[in-house]
């Protein structure tokens, strides 16, 4: 019963980390019907930007070794926005958008083998840059916990570090939920994902609306990576673990709805942390794609999505 | 207010207009009528920049047209109610209303449109909270209509409010049209295939057939023409 609860609470604090890098994608996903390879990279050179921001730029110095990774982590946010923004002005927007009107395909061919090679550039120069030595956002929470209860006679402990991220991933999905559901830009991006070609006639710029969602969701998934590195270690190929829990999530909250990949994330986090008590750790990530199959065998469209398509 | 000279356009090497021309003074109620593939759609695709001419000029209020980035046009008082409807499903009522509010006139005058939106459209205000995709037929083009009138346009486009609607709520549709057009003097430009319909409610028209004008005139004039007796109102 212990080991239960210690995991349903692991499985919590870590889902919601999932869930907000799940979430970056959904939202590029959502909006643009873009399958971006390449985002895993994104999220890793997010993870990297935290660290050298932490480390380097001074932000350990100014804030120290507790509150500063979080500082370094939300900054990284918003350095990978313009990176996405960029990406998305330079290279995406020649596939996508309006341009994919005299593609073939729909350009999802051509976007097929362009965010690939974006995500191979991004490995390689990576390595390059970076070497291959593990890194990671060190601070000294991740080594101490917190006491829940004692409920009864058990007592849970959550890891500080990871109890912080579980809660900033939250805030800024709040945040986030706002800005798409209430804001005059997320209802443009939601009209632009519904039917862009009407978005065009009511005067929304579809390719701007695709280059907001894209750096969004860059920044979004930069910030949930550099979250994850303050308990995980990383490396240069380290996005490519995760693009493929990335669209596990997305595929499971249903493809297109926003919300539903922080739930599909969740899920997929607490599937993993709840397995170790049955299973090897080394099934782990099995047992995600297991429980995956089974959803989607029952329940093809996802947790929100709509079995019709969209007209 | 919207002249087309010399129009040609269409999907790859087969054109579908062919040398189209056609003039809207403002104020003006203007029918397009003709049979299924004359060109009618593609002619409101050309208008609003989704396709791109393969020869001729469109100009609006004198503003070349063309020169227009495609989002930008709506921006100049051009609302396209388009074929099918194409309310944005996952949004609300309300919500696309407020897409249709994304100009800088449609801003300015949101209350007051909203206010005149609901008078006409009494059932946008009872249904605002509900999802559009979730609307019959007719809801959905009521909405498509009230979504074009809260830019606050100088031109109103309709692309075949009538079609895969019963003849009631059709015909509901076209006095709600003439309706808002006696109160508002909006200038219309409606694409229909019903003929008797609109020639009924505009006061000027043109045929189209096989992407050319093949007849213009005012309402009268074309309904006592003898080739769209014959044609079109089954005469």
């Amino acid at each position: 019963m212990e080991g239960f609860l210690q995991a349903l609470a692991a499985g919590l604090l870590i889902g919601a980390v999932y869930g907000l890098m799940c979430v970056g994608l959904g939202l590029i996903f959502g909006v643009m019907r873009v399958i971006n390879f390449a985002h895993g990279d994104f999220m890793m050179l997010g993870m990297y930007v935290a660290f050298y921001l932490f480390t380097a730029a001074g932000v350990q110095a100014v804030f120290g070794n507790a509150v500063g990774p979080f500082i370094a982590i939300l900054l990284a946010g918003p350095v990978l926005a313009l990176f996405g923004y960029f990406v998305h002005l330079t290279l995406i927007s020649h596939v996508s958008g309006t341009r994919t009107a005299s593609l073939e395909g729909e350009g999802h061919y051509a976007q097929l083998i362009l965010t690939l090679g974006i995500a191979l550039i991004l490995q390689n120069g990576g390595l390059i840059i970076f070497g291959s030595v593990l890194a990671s956002i060190r601070t000294p929470l991740s080594s101490s916990a917190w006491e829940l209860g004692p409920f009864f006679d058990m007592s849970i402990f959550i890891n500080k570090a990871r109890g912080i991220d579980a809660v900033v991933s939250l805030l800024i999905m709040t945040l986030l939920s706002l800005l798409i559901t209430r804001s005059r830009i997320g209802k443009s991006l939601r009209a632009a994902a519904d039917n862009p070609t009407a978005a065009t006639y009511m005067g929304i710029d579809v390719d701007r609306a695709h280059r907001t969602a894209f750096a969004l969701g860059s920044g979004i998934t930069a910030i949930a990576g550099g979250l994850l590195a303050t308990n995980y270690p990383f490396h240069p190929f380290v996005g490519l673990d995760y693009v493929i829990v990335m669209y596990a999530g997305v595929v499971l909250g249903g493809m297109g709805s926003i919300i539903g990949a922080f739930w599909g994330g969740m899920t997929i986090g607490l599937v993993q942390q709840m397995s170790t008590l049955i299973l090897p750790t080394q099934l782990q990530n099995a047992a995600i794609f297991v429980v995956f199959l089974l959803i989607i065998f029952f329940r093809p469209q996802g947790f929100f999505g709509r079995m019709v398509e969209r007209t | 207010m919207l002249r087309i000279e010399g129009l040609s356009a269409g999907y790859s090497a087969k054109p579908v207009l062919n040398g189209v021309s056609i003039n809207i003074d403002a104020g003006q109620f203007v029918a397009i009528v003709g049979p299924n593939g004359a060109g009618k759609t593609t002619l409101f695709k050309t208008i609003s920049g989704i396709l791109k001419p393969s020869g001729g000029g469109i100009s609006f209020n004198g503003v070349d047209l063309l020169a227009v980035p495609p989002a930008q046009r709506a921006h100049l008082g051009i609302a396209h109610v388009p074929e099918g409807r194409q309310v944005f499903p996952s949004l609300t009522v309300m919500e696309n209303l407020e897409m249709g509010a994304m100009t800088e006139s449609g801003r300015r005058d949101w209350a007051a449109n909203i206010e005149r939106i609901f008078a006409w459209l009494p059932v946008l205000a009872e249904r605002r909270g509900q999802f559009a995709g979730t609307l019959s037929g007719g809801q959905q083009q009521m909405l498509a209509i009230g979504r074009g009138l809260a830019s606050s346009p100088k031109l109103l486009m309709l692309d075949e409010p009538s079609m895969g609607l019963a003849p009631s709520t059709a015909d509901f549709i076209f006095e709600r049209l003439i309706e808002i057009r006696r109160q508002s003097g909006l200038t219309m430009l409606l694409v229909e295939q019903r003929v008797a319909e609109a020639l009924e409610s505009a006061d000027h028209g043109y045929v189209l057939e096989a992407g050319r004008v093949v007849l213009e005139g005012n309402n009268e004039t074309l309904r006592a023409d003898d080739r769209v007796r014959k044609a079109y109102l089954g005469m």
